[in-house]
Order: structure tokens, then sequence, then C-alpha cells
């Protein structure tokens, strides 16, 4: 079974890559711009980072390290899924939803997997990058189990980003045109590009903490970065981590199926 | 055992109701009117395995909602329905994989690649064995005359072409059930005599079951012995296409070809003049009074031509929609 959605992903992927290469100029064009907003970001912070030490006790390699564990894990969504969620509320809205349902495989599969975003591929290989270079300018010694856990709270990170998604992508069957609602993601993708900790005063605190803990979008890369670069991770933020991906993952899936009984099909 | 079995099948649409102009945008803001629209109305039927049945209505009838419940992608409001054993609507792996739904207004190949992807991609969803694909894939191009276009992107391809592409690709995983809502629909004669002619040879074939909506009384004449007839979301017929004739064809048009330059001017008093072109006219007639009108014009006229033909069956099913009743 497992084996089958596999294939079905690669197949999907391949063919996402022979539409894109179709327009060769569009694809080099969404490479060269990913390329020029990530040279910006680091630019900005590397302006930053010649008149401060640190960041919210971050310190600049801790920093860049977490600007590649975000930038590779922008690249991850973008690359998966955020075309696909994006693409909903136009498909329920035409009704060419109808032919994703009629298929004989998982409908939240198919909705949010059908298309590969390959242009955004180099980010994730950039953000590597970026994360490898801070490290190596850390000092940081080759940890196995460091590694793993590392790994772990990144797709950890990556499916509470995807539940997210797809709970607000969800919204389009009741909404039908859900562009205001979706702006959310935009909000969220800001909040997942800081360090928990700036979040700092009477009014930023609850705000960090609310995204922290209530709505945990700020867990999909704090907890990754953290545990890399940041001695002291309390194994309880870890466990918390996972455990808030499960949850937002089975609850966006719940919210899903419930929007699929409810949807109307457009006339023909 | 039926392969559609639909028992008062009902839907209900809750529709908003806009009001007007600015004003009414505003108000629309905090408080909305709705309304019920009964779609689909205690809509009762059974198909036997391999028959052609036509689902004849005007729009907004009701027939692509039917279709839709009978393919599970919406739910009823009420009633039931078993297709190929299975309820629709809780849209299971076994039931997906032995039915297809073809819409002629949509377009579900991959637009920027050949259709040979888009079949392989189908291939994989449907699990295919690829010896079985191959030589369904061959029997389908062979049978649909397009064996040298499938590895052109679909974009670059005609309707016709791509009509033909979209029932290949319902047709690889070898359905019992098609479900045809408007197929032909915007091709032109050529094209639709072509699929007519494909999906009869099919039909012979394999014995697949076709339930088909179409405005195109060609393709249910071509097609369908059986029609089921929707009106305001009601069956208000199902019995043969004949039926239909013998019910409604009370008429019989009776063309008239005069002697000499130009018609009789009386000529309207033997029946209601459908069209007149010089000596040439066509008369609506009673069909029970063809024979007296004929004796009393051959009476009173020379006449050079005579043919007596049944109304064409469009008008005769726009007559049925427009009364709502057979």
């Amino acid at each position: 079974m497992l084996l089958r959605y596999v294939n079905l992903w690669f197949s999907l992927a391949k063919f996402s890559l022979l539409g894109e290469l179709a327009f060769r100029g569009n694809f080099l064009i969404k490479i060269f711009v990913e390329l020029l907003w990530l040279g910006i970001l680091l630019l900005f912070n590397y302006t930053i980072f010649q008149q401060t030490t640190s960041i919210a006790d971050w310190n600049a390699q801790q920093y860049f390290f977490f600007i590649g564990c975000y930038f590779a894990m922008g690249g991850l969504i973008e690359m998966l899924f955020l075309d696909n969620c994006n693409q909903f509320a136009d498909l329920v809205r035409s009704g060419d939803l109808d032919f994703f349902l009629l298929r004989p495989i998982d409908e939240q599969f198919l909705v949010s997997c059908k298309h590969v975003d390959w242009s955004c591929a180099p980010n994730i290989l950039l953000g590597a990058v970026i994360m490898s270079l801070a490290l190596w300018q850390i000092g940081w010694t080759f940890d196995t189990i460091q590694v793993g856990i590392f790994l772990v709270l990144f797709a950890s990170g990556a499916a509470l980003a995807y539940g997210f998604l797809l709970i607000l992508m969800s919204a389009s069957v009741w909404l039908m045109r859900n562009q205001s609602l979706f702006e959310m993601w935009w909000l969220f993708t800001t909040l997942m590009r800081y360090p928990s900790e700036i979040f700092k005063g009477p009014w930023a605190q609850p705000t960090g903490w609310f995204f922290f803990f209530v709505i945990p979008i700020m867990l999909v890369t704090n907890v990754p970065a953290r545990v890399m670069v940041r001695p002291l991770l309390e194994p309880w933020l870890a466990c918390y981590a996972i455990a808030a991906a499960i949850v937002v993952v089975a609850a966006s899936r719940y919210i899903f199926r419930a929007a699929l009984q409810h949807y109307r099909s457009a006339s023909s | 055992m039926p392969i559609i079995e639909a028992n008062g099948l009902s839907k209900t649409y809750r529709v908003y109701q806009k009001q007007e102009g600015l004003f009414g945008a505003l108000v629309g803001l905090f408080s909305r009117e709705y309304k019920d629209v009964v779609a689909v109305d205690n809509v009762s039927f059974t198909i036997e395995p391999g028959e052609i049945v036509g689902f004849l209505g005007p729009n907004g009838a009701g027939k692509t909602t039917t279709l839709k419940m009978l393919a599970g992608l919406i739910y009823p409001t009420s009633g039931s329905a078993t297709v190929l054993g299975h309820v629709p609507w809780e849209r299971e792996d076994a039931f997906r994989r032995r039915f297809s739904l073809v819409m002629g207004q949509k377009n579900q190949l991959w637009w920027d690649l050949p259709a040979a992807d888009s079949f392989q991609l189908h291939r994989e969803i449907y699990s295919l064995p690829s010896d079985q694909f191959d030589a369904t894939l061959s029997e389908l191009t062979e049978l649909f005359g397009v064996k040298d276009l499938t590895s052109q992107p679909v974009r670059e391809l005609s309707l016709g072409e791509r009509m033909k592409m979209e029932l290949i690709a319902a047709l690889l995983h070898q359905p019992q059930l098609l479900l045809l809502d408007e197929p032909t629909i915007g091709l032109d004669v050529i094209a639709q005599v072509t699929i007519q002619k494909c999906l009869r040879d099919y039909n012979a074939a394999r014995g697949v079951t076709v339930l088909l909506t179409s405005h195109y009384m060609r393709d249910v004449e071509a097609l369908c012995k059986r029609v089921l007839v929707i009106t305001h979301g009601k069956l208000v017929y199902d019995g043969s296409l004949a039926g239909i004739v013998d019910r409604f064809g009370n008429e019989k048009l009776v063309k008239l070809q005069f002697d000499g330059d130009d018609s009789p001017a009386d000529v309207a008093t033997f029946g209601e003049v459908t069209s007149r072109e010089g000596p040439i006219v066509e008369l609506k007639v009673d069909r029970a009074r063809v024979p007296e009108v004929l004796a009393a014009i051959l009476q009173r006229y020379t006449v050079a031509d005579i043919s007596i033909n049944e109304p064409p069956l469009d008008r005769m099913i726009a007559k049925v929609f427009e009364q709502g009743t057979v």
C-alpha cells in the first residue's frame, strides 16, 4: 500500500518536472528569484550582525543556522504542498475537484501532492548549505544522535506546516473564495522566520506564547534549529513538537474529510 | 442485478439570494436570505448491465446533479442509490475502479503534456498491470483512430481529438459503467459521428453500461434505445425512444411541391405552415387527418412531389420539456 503511494508520488513528481521543463524560461526565472530572495535575506541579517553580536541570545552563527533551517523548511513546503493547496480553491470553484474525487486513491494525497514545484528544490539544498556553514563556523562535531533528532524534528515541523496548510485549504469548500484566509499562511511563514525568544515585552510575549503553544506554528523551525545549535533543549519541547504535529495532521485530515462532505461541485 | 439502482434520490441546494446593487451587497454582509433550490426531486430508476441509456432534460433540469450523485461526488439530501453494488458517495476504491465519468466541458488530462503521459499516470493510479495497460491502450487508440496523436501535447490537439483522448483515459481501466455528460458538446458533426460509432462499438465489444446526457438528439438517436427524461428535477419519462415518438408524434410533417412557381394562397387551410419557399410547402398536420388532407389537396391542385415525415426528435423532446410530462 505504502509502496503504491511512493511509486505514485514519484510518477507525479516526474510529470511535474516534465511539465515545468516544457516552460524552461519560467522555471529558470523562478529559481533565480528564489536565489535573489535568499541573498537579500542573508545580506539583511549580515548587516544587522554588523551592529550587534546577538539577537535574543542567538549569536550570528546560530542565527544563520536558523535562517538556513527556515529556508530549507520553506523550500520543502513550497516544493511539495504550497502550490497544490493554493490551487484548491480554484478546483472547488470550477468543479475540477470532481476528477480528483473520482480516482481510486486517497483524495487528500492526490489533491495535496499532485504537483511538485521543482523550482523550489534548490532552496532545500541552499538551506542545507547555510546550515552546514553555520555549524562549521560554530566548530560543531558530528553527532549521529543529534542529527537524527534534528531530522525527526524537521520532519515534524514540515508535518505541522502541512497540517496548517491543509486546514486553511479545506476552508475553501465552505468559503469558495479563500484568498483572505490563505493570507494567514503568509503570516505563519513570517512567524516561522524568527526565533521565539525575540517575542519579549508586554504585548509580544503573549503573542509569541500563543503562536508557540495554542497555534504552534513557531515550533516548525524553532525546535529543529534549537536542537542543533542551542546547548540546552528541554526534552519536553521536542516531545511537544512531535505531539503537536500528530494532533494538527490528524485534525487537518478530519477537517478535510468533513469539507469534502460539503462539496457541492460546480454546475457544468 | 441492475448496475444502477436509484430510489427516491433528491438533492436540495441552499442558495444565497443576492440583493441587487451596492446597498443590497452591504446588507448581505450582515443578513443573508437563502432559498432552497430542489435540483433533483425523488428520482427513481434502474439500469441493467450493457444498456446505453440517454438522460435527457433542459438546462438546469437535474441531469448532471443526478450523474454526480451516482458518481459519488456529491451527497444526496435524501433517497438511496447503489451503483455496481456500492453506495456511491462512500467512494470506496473498489467502486471507483469500476466506473468512469467523462464531462464534455471539462478536461482531466495534463494540459501541457502529451496524452500518453496522462495515460501512464492513470496506469499508476489504477495500478494496472503493464501488459493489460498496453493492450487496452493499443485497442482504444486504434478504435478512436488517434494512434499517432498520443505523443502530442494535449493543448495542441483539436477539441474532437481531445475528447477522444478523454474517452480513452476513461476507458483504460476497463470500467463496467461509463457516465457521460455531454461528451460531444462543441464538436463538429464528423467528430460527433466518430465518437458515437466508437462508443457503440465499445459497448458491443465490452458490454459496458452507459448513461449519457446530451443536448444533441443525434447522439441519443444513434446510441440509446431507452431514455430517461427529467424536467425541474423530476423524472417524467422512463422508456423507449420510440415510445416518445408514439406519444408525441401525433402530428406529421407533409412536404408538398406544387406544379408551377408558387404554392396556392389558401394552403394554410389544410394545416399549419412550417415553411414555404416558392412551390415547396411544409405543413404540420394531425396524424389522423393526413389521408383526408392529402386527398383534398390532390383533388384541388397538381402536386409534383409529396413526402410525409415524423417531426424531428428534438422538437418532440422540447415538447416533453415544456409540458413537464409525457
